[in-house]
């Protein structure tokens, strides 16, 4: 490079030993403040904090049992009663749940306003689940005061102004109802402020849970509306059948923009798919919660048949240790990671939070196209999440570290 | 438990060159991050169909194979193989000028390129322009040679080869321009990338300012293919192949001591025995709650006192996820900027004073640089603005939701105002992230992602000149952001590589001494 002659060197203002003297410069700047202890606390940190806890130690504080809709009502609170994270109506939490030897976690929405955690508590709803590991367990065996491990408020199925419409037609079967009733309350309570009109699916009228408190809210609040759906009863006052794109069409604002919100079992949502499509609605207009992950993984397409029912061998390795569990194809890797007792990390169980990426470093698995939301380069190079990733072969993994 | 000679702590962009520099020196290396998933700041998220890339707007320092930065050379030594994508243009910046008339610039990559298009909107400003670009070029060079002097430059060399750089290289960016007599318009399209170091021009070294800007110009900015998460990925599964251990959701809690070396870490997975420690971690976290108070060093007591938390960079974003492509919203553009006027004291007054005062933003459209980032049909936008402690600091939570949204929307109305994007209708995913998101994600004081700001006396040429004196701590070095390279992926990827340099050095140094090690 040819050598500049800038002309700075004639400017009076420029004074080439300043450079020389920039350390000193610096060190005087140093050396002139006070050697103060230093604090590592910053507000804006301490309210992340507050805001997203690793984990929350909560004891029940109440027990609503909801009869012939087969669940019961939890309220949740700190030992202390101080305030709980706030969150928006929608999201749920995920329990850490120690059961016979294994650390379980199963999320349940929120089904109480956010303003509930202002005075310190939270509700989760539980429905009986025959057959099922946690929920009749729950039902059966958890009293007032008794511990329990919380994540602090997760998910997106939560309303966003900036996205969806003004007005929300929701569709809910069975326990899929508690993200409703969080919202429906958080708009009667002017956290939120959109139109709700809720279609939700029941068996018959005494099975409908939440059916005094949906119906208060309708009643004080202009904004939400619910309309009761009965497949097996046939009733004055009610809808009889199933959710249909006509009972959408019908309850659905005129002329006007609308989202979609549905909430339900896995039936429910292969039921609606093709009637939602006769909707025609963009995609942005459609929320729905995360899609459980199947319990018959050989159903699904690209399954490979072989492999179905058999036992499999997996090397977990979590920092310095390592353990060697058996595994059966038909369960998700992070089933036979708990029933091993070992303690890695989770929280949706669906696919979507990512919270139990895991390296693969040998083996093979099978995921179902409903739960495949792994980052590009997780494919690429070989992570998976453990929650809805079944074994096809032995496997070695490398899961992450726990914080309780 | 196995025992380490180096323990990297934290895997951002530091973190992870620090640890494949010292693997590639024969250290036997763990590396730890608190979350379950590599990368710090360079990192990404899904949301439906859509993948994200949180940070990344354009890496610096990369550069196209026959003129490489030092990226390209740090990825080649590493042996790490990732999809670099060329941005294209430098910038479009739509402001006011100080003489009050309204800016619509689009600056393209390359040195003469940009010169030429800096003639087309101020006439008669070649001159001074090829000037100070060839001034530019001095400073890098200079740079690179106190990079690669440790610290310890040759003053005879210094005043000879590197006159001009001595000459300015105390100033203020500001200062350097009125010498030079720089056109005022040229100064305000140049003051444009003031934001990328979170300084004013009045208070931002030339040093620095003239480093970056011609890094961007002449070797072009970059991005990744598959986000960030992707090179994080490429550089984490390298590093295991060179034989290092990688520990996710492992979080240091405390460094330990023996006597005054540092010589572990307590973490949730347990204790860490190592000779050294590099910790991809804010000072001020790892003095102020991490180590015993009574071995912070007076030194590093002043320094922090000094700096006064003059954080930089305290990030408030959006992305957009967008159901039409950026050809149906009349986007052409990768990034522009968006200031309230060219004035970059004014700008950073008004970011400080908080959201009802800032109009300062950075629009971007990832698609134009990288078509295939979203699905067919849609596209990738986002927003990066600036967050104030007078707005984060004493938000409530069961304000905050409602905060983060409101000042978003006065940018869209912005955006919408000033070039005609009306995104709405279109937003399919939307995630908005505050300085309480960056706070939570990174660890980061405050959310700020640059570190300190390299304001004044602690500009980053102070900073170089002065490593051998600020890392007084025997076998615990500091490394990333705040480190004397400052902010961006390619100063934090070099800093951890130097440090880990010095790492070795100091091992070297003890083992000699037949104490430590
Ligand atoms: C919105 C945004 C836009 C940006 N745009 C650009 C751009 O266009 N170009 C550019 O070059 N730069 C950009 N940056 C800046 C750049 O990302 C950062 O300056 C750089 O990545 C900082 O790297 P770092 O190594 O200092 O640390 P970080 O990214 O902060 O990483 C630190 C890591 O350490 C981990 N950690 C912290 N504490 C602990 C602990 N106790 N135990 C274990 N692990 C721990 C954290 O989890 C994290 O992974 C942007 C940043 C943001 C947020
Ligand atoms: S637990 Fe959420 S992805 Fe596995």
């Amino acid at each position: 490079m040819a050598k500049l002659n800038v002309t700075i060197s004639a400017d009076p203002r420029i004074d080439m030993m300043k450079f020389a003297t920039m350390a000193k410069v610096r060190e005087e700047a140093i050396q002139a403040a006070p050697a103060k202890e230093v604090s590592g606390v910053f507000p804006i940190n301490e309210n992340a904090k507050a805001l997203h806890p690793d984990y929350l130690d909560l004891v029940v504080d109440s027990i609503i049992d909801r009869g012939e809709a087969q669940a019961k009502t939890f309220v949740l609170r700190r030992k202390d009663g101080a305030p709980l994270p706030y969150f928006r109506a929608g999201q749920y939490i995920s329990l850490k749940l120690p059961l016979e030897g294994s650390f379980v976690t199963r999320s349940y929405s929120l089904c109480c306003s956010p303003k509930a955690a202002l005075e310190g508590k939270y509700a989760i709803t539980v429905r009986a689940n025959p057959g099922g590991f946690a929920a009749d367990r729950l039902l059966a065996g958890l009293k007032v005061g008794d511990p329990v491990i919380s994540s602090g408020p997760q998910g997106f199925f939560y309303y966003e102004k900036l996205r969806d419409a003004k007005h929300v037609v929701g569709l809910a079967g069975g326990s899929g109802i508690t993200p409703f009733l969080s919202l429906a309350e958080a708009i009667r309570d002017g956290v939120e402020n959109f139109s709700l009109t809720l279609l939700f699916g029941s068996r018959d009228e005494k099975n409908i849970l939440f059916r005094e408190e949906l119906d208060e809210i309708a009643r004080v609040c202009p904004k939400f509306k619910v309309v009761h759906v009965l497949s097996e009863e046939e009733k004055e006052g009610f809808e009889y059948g199933f959710i249909t794109a006509e009972l959408i069409k019908k309850y659905a604002p005129e002329g006007e923009e609308f989202s979609v919100y549905l909430c339900g079992p896995e039936a429910m949502y292969r039921f609606l798919k093709p009637e939602i499509e006769k909707l025609g609605l963009p995609e942005r207009l459609f929320r729905r919660k995360l899609i459980d992950v199947t319990k018959t993984p050989w159903d699904c397409e690209g399954y490979p048949q072989e492999a179905r029912g058999r036992s499999f061998t997996i090397l977990v390795r979590q920092g310095p240790q390592e353990w060697t569990i058996p595994a059966s194809a038909d369960e998700p890797v992070l089933v036979a990671v708990e029933r091993a007792g070992i303690k890695a990390p989770s929280r949706c169980r669906a696919g979507e939070c990512g919270w139990c990426r895991s390296r693969l470093l040998s083996g093979t698995v099978f995921i179902p196209q409903d739960n495949e939301m792994r980052r590009w380069a997780d494919v690429h190079y070989g992570y998976i999440h453990p929650c809805c990733s079944f074994p096809t072969s032995d496997l070695t993994l490398e899961v992450p570290g726990e914080f309780f | 438990m196995p025992k380490y000679d180096i323990v990297v702590v934290g895997a951002g962009n530091a973190g992870m060159s620090a640890a494949l520099q010292c693997q590639l020196l024969g250290l036997k290396t763990l590396l730890i991050e608190k979350h379950n998933l590599p990368g710090g700041a360079a990192t990404s998220f899904v949301r439906g169909r859509f993948e994200i890339d949180p940070s990344l707007h354009e890496l610096c320092d990369y550069g196209p194979a026959d003129n490489p930065g030092d990226v390209r050379t740090m990825m080649a030594d590493y042996g790490v193989k990732a999809n670099f994508i060329e941005v294209g243009e430098c910038f479009r910046c739509v402001s006011t000028y100080r003489d009050g008339t309204p800016m619509d610039v689009t600056m393209p990559a390359g040195i003469e390129a940009f010169i030429d298009k800096m003639e087309f909107y101020v006439p008669g400003s070649r001159e001074k322009m090829t000037q100070l670009f060839d001034l530019f070029q001095e400073v890098l060079d200079g740079i690179a040679y106190i990079t690669a002097s440790r610290g310890n430059p040759d003053k005879a060399v210094l005043g000879t080869t590197y006159a001009n750089m001595l000459k300015t290289g105390a100033y203020s960016t500001q200062e350097v321009f009125d010498a030079l007599e720089l056109p005022e318009r040229c100064q305000d399209i140049l003051s444009t990338y003031w934001s990328y170091l979170g300084v004013d021009m009045e208070h931002l070294a030339f040093i620095h300012y003239a480093a970056m800007v011609h890094k961007y110009t002449s070797r072009g900015a970059y991005i990744l293919k598959h986000t960030s998460h992707e090179l994080a990925t490429a550089m984490v599964e390298r590093f295991r192949e060179l034989g290092g251990d990688v520990w996710f959701n492992c979080r240091a809690e405390e460094f330990l001591f023996r006597g005054e070396h540092c010589c572990g870490v307590r973490t949730n997975m347990g204790v860490v025995d190592c000779n050294y420690v590099l910790a991809n971690i804010n000072p001020d976290i790892i003095y102020g709650t991490m180590m015993p108070k009574e071995l912070v060093p007076e030194r590093e007591k002043k320094l922090s006192a000094a700096r006064d938390r003059k954080i930089g960079g305290r990030m408030y974003t959006a992305y957009f996820c967008l159901d039409c492509t950026a050809e149906e919203l009349g986007i052409h553009d990768y990034t522009i900027f968006l200031p309230g006027t060219a004035d970059s004291p004014t700008e950073y007054d008004n970011i400080m004073k908080g959201m009802k005062y800032n109009n300062f933003s950075i629009f971007n459209c990832y698609n134009i640089a990288n078509p295939e980032c979203s699905p067919p049909g849609t596209c990738l936008c986002g927003f990066t603005t600036f967050g104030s402690p007078v707005d984060w600091n004493d938000l409530k939570q069961e304000d905050y939701f409602r905060f983060k949204e409101e000042g978003i929307d006065k940018l869209l109305a912005n955006l919408k105002e000033k070039l005609g994007f009306d995104l709405s209708g279109h937003i399919e995913e939307i995630e908005i992230c505050s300085p309480w998101t960056f706070a939570r994600y990174l660890g980061v004081p405050e959310g700020g992602v640059y570190g300190y700001e390299p304001r004044d006396w602690d500009g980053m040429m102070a900073r170089m000149q002065m490593i051998a004196y600020d890392y007084p701590i025997k076998g615990l070095r500091p490394i990333g952001a705040a480190g004397p390279r400052g902010d961006g992926y390619a100063a934090s990827m070099i800093c951890g590589r130097l440090m880990a340099l010095n790492a070795l050095l100091d091992l070297k140094k003890w083992k000699e001494e037949g104490g430590k090690a």
